[in-house]
């Protein structure tokens, strides 16, 4: 179990994709399955999991749901060695997008609640369709 | 129990506010204006809005007869008010005859003691007029009734702004109460009545986070099927400077009427002339530059866009025909393909933008362009998204904007440019896979 700086438990959240590359086209169906160790005896109040884009870079962050599922307490576990899955099919847009100044990334959270006000969230990115990076245009015509 | 800590990291490095002390702050702040605006409203209603509602509901007729009057200010009042004429009236309720003080409405009031003496002539002692009394207190008795519309504006107006942002922030903040930013963002409800500050913009239906094109494909061509419409941020600037050099120069105008009529008074001040100096030469410049911004926006002639089919979709290709309108000659007319990236966000108190222009693609150069009087100058040419390419994004503070610029650099005038958005869609299920 590993603590955090201030004596407190702090909890691993083990997702894996069901594709090894984590690399998905628009309106693909994604399935990940994941567990949580290293709970110690800090009671949960909830656990949500979800699917999400966020931007990143020198705006402020933005932040699109595109699945999301709250579950009271515990988890319930779907597979027989702990792990809980859940399931999606992705939307047609956005496109993960490594721009200069706006980047856009999809990622899978696991968010814990704790009964002492406190939660701890687990993000485990994947990327949706396959764009080159972005760079900046200096010259006058390329 | 562990109070939550002030300050809270967001991201990497960067320190933020902590959420929920944000959120008790945002949602003290609206609960004080709620309690305004109902303390604010309660005290309306009760103290002008029932008692005019009573008035003219409750209140019963009787023949009253003037056997006294007087004039009358409010002493509390600071200054002193003005002066008002008031009648004692006698007037019979239930067989039962009473006196009591009245003001004869707005007929009675203002102005000074000779003013309030004068108007006194109008109620002979003896005359009746028609008055109202209140059955609940006989002795109160008025002499006019009606409502004072704005006094019900203000009562329902004012309060009324109160309790909705207040009530709307403090319904905001109950449902931020707790939640995560994905549980948040998730639930379904009413965000935009909520927060009607946010600017969200408006998706395309099936592709989320991709701009609506609606406003773009409204307008048809004249030969090709869609007319683009122009992005011209260049006229708000010109909007700008021409309401600077209004309102400044109307401040110049009251200050040199000051300065004229002290001259003609025959006093002289040398602080005043001498502030008009610069101020008189800022406003010619403003006015030089508005007139200046207004010949080049109209002598260089519109520039029309069409385009063969939109939104686009990467792979594409897009027939496009442009037409300039004008005269004289254009050294240089070309048009591109451009994507920009733009993002907004807040240093201290300010929200600044920032723009990069991460692809540009030449699409067409015509040179010595001859322009005449009551024909416009068409071309026709091809452009083409690329395969891997990114589609349009749009959030609240993000977006990625395809554009078609046309430049142009004429003989007498400066160069210009003028812009035309358009909207990219994400390629199709299925679409070849892309290597960068």
């Amino acid at each position: 179990m590993t603590r955090s700086p201030e004596g407190r438990p702090s909890p691993v959240v083990s997702l894996q994709f069901d594709r090894v590359d984590r690399r998905y086209e628009p309106g693909d169906p994604l399935t990940a399955r994941y567990r949580i160790e290293g709970l110690g005896d800090e009671p949960i109040e909830a656990v949500e999991h979800s699917v999400l884009w966020y931007t990143e870079g020198k705006g402020e962050e933005d932040l699109g749901v595109h699945f999301f599922a709250r579950v009271e307490g515990s988890p319930t576990t779907t597979e027989s060695d702990g792990t809980v899955a859940f399931h999606t099919r992705l939307p047609a847009s956005p496109l993960s997008y490594e721009g200069v100044i706006v980047k856009v990334r999809w990622c899978a959270r696991v968010r814990i609640f704790f009964r002492a006000a406190r939660d701890f969230v687990s993000e485990h990115v994947f990327d949706v369709g396959r764009l080159p990076p972005a760079r900046l245009v200096t010259a006058e015509a390329p | 129990m562990r109070l939550p800590r002030i300050f809270g990291k967001k991201r990497g490095h960067r320190r933020t506010g902590s959420q929920i002390w944000g959120t008790v702050g945002d949602a003290a702040f609206h609960a004080a204006l709620l309690l305004a605006g109902f303390i604010f409203g309660g005290l309306l209603v009760s103290g002008v809005a029932v008692p005019e509602w009573r008035i003219n509901h409750d209140y019963l007729p009787a023949r009253c007869t003037v056997v006294g009057k007087r004039i009358e200010r409010r002493v509390a009042d600071r200054p002193p008010g003005a002066w008002h004429a008031a009648l004692l009236l006698r007037y019979e309720t239930d067989g039962t005859a009473r006196e009591a003080w009245a003001w004869p409405g707005p007929a009675a009031g203002g102005g000074d003691r000779g003013q309030a003496v004068r108007r006194l002539a109008a109620w002979p002692l003896g005359g009746e007029v028609p008055g109202w009394y209140d059955p609940a207190a006989p002795g109160t008795v008025v002499l006019q009734r009606g409502y004072n519309w704005w006094m019900w504006l203000l009562a329902l107006l004012l309060p009324g702004a109160l309790t909705a942002f207040g009530g709307a922030g403090l319904l905001r903040a109950a449902r931020r109460w707790g939640k995560s930013e994905e549980h948040r963002a998730a639930s379904a409800g009413l965000p935009e009545l909520l927060d009607p500050v946010a600017q969200r913009p408006r998706a395309s239906q099936g592709h989320p986070a991709v701009p609506c094109c609606d406003d773009l494909v409204n307008s048809p061509g004249t030969i090709l099927r869609y007319r683009l419409p122009i992005e011209s941020p260049e006229n708000w600037t010109l909007l700008g400077f021409g309401l600077f050099a209004l309102l400044w120069n109307a401040v110049l105008t009251v200050l040199a009427v000051q300065a004229g009529l002290d001259l003609l008074g025959g006093r002289r001040d040398w602080l005043l002339f001498a502030l008009l100096l610069p101020f008189a030469l800022v406003g010619i410049a403003g006015i030089a530059v508005f007139i200046r911004g207004i010949v080049l926006a109209s002598a260089v002639g519109t520039t029309q866009l069409e385009i063969a089919d939109h939104p686009l979709r990467p792979g594409g290709s897009y027939g496009l025909m442009l037409a300039q309108a004008g005269s004289g000659e254009f050294r240089e007319l070309s048009l591109s393909l451009e994507l920009e990236e733009r993002a907004t966000f807040r240093q201290g108190t300010d929200t600044r933008s920032e723009r990069a222009v991460v692809w540009r693609q030449p699409i067409h150069v015509w040179q010595d362009v001859q322009l005449s009087p009551g024909t416009r100058f068409e071309a026709h040419a091809t452009v083409r998204v690329p395969a891997a390419a990114m589609h349009s994004f749009a959030s609240e503070h993000n977006s990625v904007r395809w554009m078609l610029v046309v430049h142009g650099t004429p003989a007498r005038w400066p160069a210009f440019q003028r812009v035309f958005p358009l909207v990219v869609f994400p390629p199709t299920a299925g679409a070849a896979e892309v290597s960068p």
